[in-house]
């Protein structure tokens, strides 16, 4: 893992995870402290972006215009969870490997993780 | 100094348009304060919960001067689903502290009608992480979706293993007069609902509706109908389903800390109300506090563990998913059927010699965590 500053939310196609500099577990959501020790020393590092598949879910709008979405929750081998779409073939207990997708018209980016066979 | 629920105020729940928030706030507080007797002179603390379609800074205010009183101490409170026992906990404090001597708690909410389905789920996506979450598509039935997925997976549960517990929701509210739903369900019924997000289906998530719930808390308790609140118990985690650990919520922490006050453990209650917005938030709860073993709920809901003559009567209201989920006075609701069933006043359903009653309640996607336990005072 190499030291980033940003990730998909800056556009950059990648994951970046938090890891404590003192006691070494990593997160992923922003946190001023790290969960397990508390200590305020952390840098970033990027994310392979591989884990195991825990959840999936075909999230039904309700006007049902257009098809169900399907959205992921996978289990990074670092450790941390990320809520993710997903290829429709996922399914919980399989490894599942991360890419990114663009949405509407600025390029916004998505996390979406596939089966990784 | 202990504290006592004296007076119980609950509206009916549903699709009822005509009323806005602070109409249902009234009404609830109207019926609270007349079910315990005392003057509104006497009423020295307002606590109100936040009311999504009537977003105000200063809702205890608000309600107070529309109500028409002049309280020593008022505030807004804001933890979700558990701001209803967020607010008792409050209560118990102000008047341990000898802040006060009848605090009023109050909320209300035109949910159902006051704004449209899509305004509704977009405000209650704010429970999700702004920047990772719900960018992605998280909406509140995603994440509860989500968490039914990693339980049957964990579980190696079938599809429908939790669909006796919304079974079991509705059979209490068939009785319960003021529930949204009362026209009975079968498993097969839930299953076959609209998917909502797989594998929760319509049946599998509480309606939204408007009303409202308010209790009057007291220091001193004047009449035998007056419940005590022997503990409150609270824990905090977390906030998004992304750094949520299953199985140690925080659900656990709070019945502890609940419980231990008043040295009594779970076996010890009579009666339970336990926050159901899904049937997958009732499993998790059920099972995290060690009620039914891992991945057990839902049998434990089709044998009749949880029927007014089962081993842990819950929800005897119907819960949020048929009594229904106006908002905050939602998670109330569950506190005002153990009361009464601790009052020994529920009629057909009463839970025979009910004398220790289990509130517990959660925010957000299993976030906030608030337990109260509550004890008759002269039944032992």
């Amino acid at each position: 893992m190499t030291d980033q500053r940003s990730d998909w939310r800056q556009g950059e196609r990648r994951l970046v995870l938090h890891v404590c500099s003192e006691c070494g577990s990593s997160w992923y959501l922003p946190r001023r402290h790290c969960p397990t020790c508390r200590s305020s020393e952390a840098h970033k590092a990027q994310s392979p972006g591989e884990g195991t598949c825990v959840a999936v879910t075909r999230l039904h709008v309700k006007d049902d215009k257009g098809s169900a979405v399907p959205l992921s929750l996978v289990q990074l081998d670092e450790g941390p969870l990320v809520l993710g779409q997903a290829d429709a073939l996922l399914r919980p207990g399989e490894r599942a490997a991360i890419d990114f997708r663009t949405a509407g018209d600025d390029g916004t980016l998505i996390p979406c993780f596939y089966r990784k066979a | 100094m202990p504290s006592y629920i004296a007076g119980v105020g609950l509206t009916p729940f549903g699709r009822q348009p005509g009323q806005d928030s602070l109409d249902w706030q009234i009404a609830a507080a109207e019926e609270a304060i007349r079910d315990a007797e005392v003057d509104l002179e006497t009423i020295d603390a307002v606590l109100a919960g936040y009311s999504t379609v009537a977003s105000h800074l200063m809702p205890a205010n608000l309600f107070a001067e529309r109500f028409g009183i002049r309280p020593a101490i008022a505030f807004g409170v804001s933890s979700g689903g558990a701001t209803g026992l967020a607010m008792l906990a409050q209560a118990t404090y102000l008047i341990a502290a000898g802040a006060a001597r009848h605090v009023l708690i109050v909320a209300g909410e035109n949910r159902a009608t006051g704004q449209t389905r899509e305004r509704s789920t977009s405000v209650l996506a704010q429970v999700g992480h702004d920047a990772y979450e719900v960018p992605v598509g998280g909406t509140v039935p995603a994440y509860y979706a989500l968490l039914a997925s990693w339980y049957q997976w964990r579980h190696a549960l079938p599809e429908g293993a939790l669909a006796p517990l919304p079974v079991q929701m509705r059979e209490h509210a068939r009785s319960m007069p003021g529930a949204q739903y009362t026209t009975a369900i079968t498993t097969r019924d839930v299953l076959e609902s609209r998917p909502v997000a797989e594998p929760l289906r319509l049946l599998d998530c509480c309606p939204v509706s408007d009303g409202g719930a308010a209790f009057v808390i007291s220091a001193a308790a004047t009449s035998e109908r007056d419940i005590e609140v022997v503990g409150t118990g609270q824990a905090h985690r977390h906030q998004h389903l992304s750094t949520i650990e299953p199985g140690r919520t925080g659900a656990a922490e709070a019945a502890e800390r609940a419980l231990s006050g008043a040295s009594l453990d779970l076996s010890d209650v009579d009666v339970f109300g336990i926050y159901d917005s899904f049937s997958i938030t009732l499993a998790m709860i059920t099972e995290e506090l060690g009620i039914a073993p891992p991945g057990e709920a839902g049998a434990y809901a089709r044998a009749g563990a949880f029927a007014v003559d089962g081993r842990y009567p819950m929800n005897t209201h119907g819960g949020l998913l048929s009594y229904g989920h106006p908002g905050v006075a939602g998670g109330m609701a569950h506190l005002a059927e153990v009361v009464t069933q601790l009052r020994g006043e529920r009629g057909a359903a009463q839970v025979p010699d009910a004398v220790t009653g289990y509130v517990h309640a959660d925010g957000g996607v299993l976030s906030a965590h608030i337990a109260a336990v509550l004890k008759h005072r002269c039944r032992r």
